[in-house]
């Protein structure tokens, strides 16, 4: 599906008029005192609330976000703090709260982090709550609520999806319509064919991340769009080495050959490829939309000649998995019920109608599509509805399981592709290596 | 039956009996240095031996972590990455060791002679030390850019080699680019211990060996070299202790990558926080101490002999 972004009103103008509206939206919730007050039924005054928000790259919605939890603890006696943390070290800051045991009351965790974090009982179980909030907005995707099903490793649910992220394909239409190219790429062999065309120094042309960092990550998608797997359908033996993945490493390589790639991106850290495509280095990124909203804000022309489209497909298809964000409340938090409260009233409509025309999510209720911010107007938002309708559950067709979590946060399949082109190792050698190393993992759940 | 509060009087003596003068001077003794001591235990022992169990634990974060002897050992030595870590880790710690003890003396000995502006030069080449680590590799990262990168730019520019160079994106140049920057940030520690060793050798040394006809590289190893040894010796051992833990020089710019290219050891053990498994991280810090002792009972049976 392509989007040319021919509307970017309401995302446009996010640096000039995204804070006012983040203020006038905080300031409506503020006077609406009934829907301040509406989730807590409880008495909560006098106590104390520290919540951990996660950073995103619009600075309107993070606002939003610390205002509308901070008019909400007013409203209802609470003393909050909210500390807004860079989502890039939730990780770390959560691991070292957890062995120190200064968690916060609440906060908003990604889903590899709440897999691995649920298991070994950090959070406590939300499912009246879940239940209640998909009830009152015409349920849930099922894909989000598949994805964020804890029940078997934690008994319950222990997070709370509010939004939905994962990748777009962003490509340079101006450079690509001037080699003739005016639809974006089907599949992953037009892909490096389009990206060969275009790429003359200083412009690569596809700028996808072989580093060890999040956004390497993207290489296992297209490895499973190939057909290869993790590991099997129990989520138990690894299957990294087969023929499907040897024709993965196959396409890999042979655009790597090609020069496609822009140099550096084997040692990118979380921002290489939005820098890439931000000084014109790389006409083709797979990105959460972040770019899109730098783009907007910083360079208007060049987010005019910016196309958004899904990831391309390969031989099995399109795998573009969606990533839930939630929220979540450690067992640790001793005000767990205010907790509880603010984690409903932050999923009221009322405030994630305004939270999503600025922040970069997908809607994770089935009501929420009717929100002005997926109206079709805005090119990334869009994309996002997209990504939560149509694509792919988390590590899909694999198991989405603490084993798979694991895997991925270890870079398995950029460490496996680094082995091939930078390396050298033929496809034999790095798929061993591989498939050795997931299987240790797997074999300690 | 009546309790006195009071001690009686033969219980007294006893007391006034062992608490003699010297008895009370070492029990002051003792006061005074154990806060130090708990100090010590509690911010150096006690992590020490924390960190040490929990290697031989399968403990992953917000988990108990059962005993499990040497299997997180065992993991590691399996593993391609574990061993490139061990390789790099002491490849970076000997080139960058060498390269700034080299440059560190050189530049020693310039400042030493008498030169315009020498008090200026001698503050200025302190200037890499000063600045944080973070701003230094990153600025750094920026120089290595293969686009837009400074050292493309001399180079295409300059006409002394036309193609951009990945500097950080490939085997053979990453790791010498890596050392390059940890030399720069690092040799101001080597310049400024060599130059207070060299001005604290008397002068009339280097009269007495004109005297008896000694030339240039003859006073340099006769009088310099011996009079800067010991400073050298702890200066190797600390910049190697320090080389081998830090961690912001290969993060900040290449991650450890690319593949395996720098993956030094405290890389790895943030790898395996990143990933919860706080016992493997454990180990591979532990795994470190072996190499790390080798050298300190090196450096310090050197400077024994020294003493001796």
């Amino acid at each position: 599906m392509d989007r040319k972004n021919t509307s970017p009103a309401s995302l446009g103008r996010i640096s000039r008029r995204g804070l006012l509206s983040s203020a006038a939206a905080s300031g409506a919730l503020i006077a609406g005192g009934g829907l301040l007050t509406r989730a807590g039924a409880q008495d909560f005054s006098g106590s104390k609330l520290t919540y951990w928000g996660g950073l995103i790259f619009a600075d309107a919605a993070n606002q939003l976000l610390v205002d509308t939890i901070t008019a909400w603890g007013a409203a209802n006696g609470v003393e909050t703090e909210v500390v807004m943390i860079n989502q890039n070290e939730t990780v770390q800051k959560v691991s070292a709260a957890v062995e120190a045991g200064t968690m916060p009351d609440a906060l908003d965790v990604g889903l590899d982090l709440l897999l691995l974090m649920s298991k070994q009982g950090v959070f406590v179980t939300l499912d009246d709550l879940y239940e209640k909030v998909g009830a009152a907005q015409g349920g849930w995707y099922e894909a989000v609520a598949l994805a964020t099903d804890t029940t078997s490793i934690a008994g319950g649910r222990t997070g709370l999806p509010f939004g939905v992220s994962g990748n777009l394909l962003l490509r340079r239409t101006d450079l690509l319509e001037e080699a003739g190219l005016v639809a974006p790429p089907e599949t992953w062999d037009e892909l490096v064919e389009q990206a060969a065309l275009v790429t003359k120094s200083p412009v690569s042309g596809l700028g996808l991340a072989l580093s060890n960092v999040g956004d390497g990550n993207v290489q296992c998608s297209i490895m499973q769009s190939f057909g290869g797997r993790i590991a099997d359908d129990a989520g138990k033996k690894v299957t990294i080495k087969s023929e499907e993945t040897r024709a993965y490493l196959a396409w890999l390589k042979d655009a790597w050959d090609k020069g496609v790639f822009p140099p550096g991106n084997a040692t990118w850290d979380g921002a290489g490829d939005n820098q890439a495509y931000l000084s014109g280095q790389a006409a083709f990124i797979a990105n959460t939309g972040s770019v899109g909203i730098a783009a907007q804000k910083d360079d208007p022309e060049l987010f005019e000649v910016t196309g958004f489209s899904s990831l391309p497909a390969g031989p099995i298809g399109t795998i573009s998995p969606i990533t839930p964000q939630t929220r979540a409340i450690p067992a640790t938090s001793g005000n767990q019920a205010a907790a509880m409260a603010l984690l409903e009233f932050l999923s009221q409509p009322e405030f994630l109608s305004q939270y999503y025309s600025l922040a970069i999510y997908g809607p994770v209720l089935n009501d929420q599509k009717a929100f002005p911010a997926f109206d079709g107007s805005d090119a990334i938002h869009s994309g996002l509805l997209d990504l939560v309708e149509n694509g792919t559950a988390p590590g899909w067709p694999d198991v989405f399981n603490t084993a798979f979590a694991d895997a991925y946060s270890n870079f398995i399949v950029p460490k496996m592709a680094q082995r091939v082109v930078i390396d050298g190792w033929d496809a034999e050698r790095a798929m061993n290596e591989a498939q050795e190393q997931a299987q240790a993992i797997y074999d300690k759940y | 039956m009546e309790i006195s509060a009071a001690p009686s009087g033969t219980a007294r003596s006893r007391t006034r009996r062992w608490m003699t003068g010297a008895r009370r001077t070492q029990l002051f003794a003792y006061a005074l240095v154990l806060p130090v001591v708990a100090l010590i235990i509690g911010l150096v022992a006690y992590p020490f031996f924390f960190a040490l169990w929990v290697a031989f634990t399968d403990r992953v974060v917000g988990g108990g972590g059962n005993w499990i002897g040497l299997d997180n050992f065992r993991y590691l030595a399996k593993t391609a990455i574990f061993t490139a870590a061990i390789r790099n880790t002491i490849i970076i710690v000997l080139a960058t060791d060498i390269l700034k003890f080299a440059i560190g003396l050189s530049l020693a000995l310039l400042v030493t002679q008498r030169i315009p502006a020498r008090g200026f030069f001698r503050s200025f080449l302190m200037l890499p030390w000063a600045m944080p680590a973070f701003v230094a590799f990153l600025t750094w990262r920026v120089l290595y850019q293969p686009i837009g990168g400074g050292l493309n730019l001399i180079l295409t520019e300059t006409g002394l080699y036309p193609h951009v160079i990945d500097w950080l994106g490939q085997r053979s140049t990453a790791m010498p680019s890596v050392i390059a920057a940890s030399v720069w940030r690092g040799f101001p520690f080597w310049f400024i211990s060599i130059l207070a060793a060299l001005q604290s050798i008397p002068k009339d040394l280097y009269e007495a060996a004109r005297v008896d006809g000694a030339n240039a590289w003859e006073r340099f190893k006769m009088v310099t070299f011996p009079g800067i040894r010991h400073v050298v010796l702890i200066t190797t051992l600390l910049s190697s202790i320090w080389t081998a833990n830090a961690f912001e020089h290969v993060w900040l710019l290449t991650q450890g990558g690319p593949s395996d290219a720098t993956m030094v050891f405290p890389v790895l053990a943030y790898f395996g926080m990143q990933t919860q498994r706080i016992g493997e991280a454990a180990a591979v810090s532990v795994a470190m101490l072996p190499i790390m002792a080798i050298l300190v009972i090196i450096v310090t049976s050197a400077m024994q002999r020294d003493d001796d």
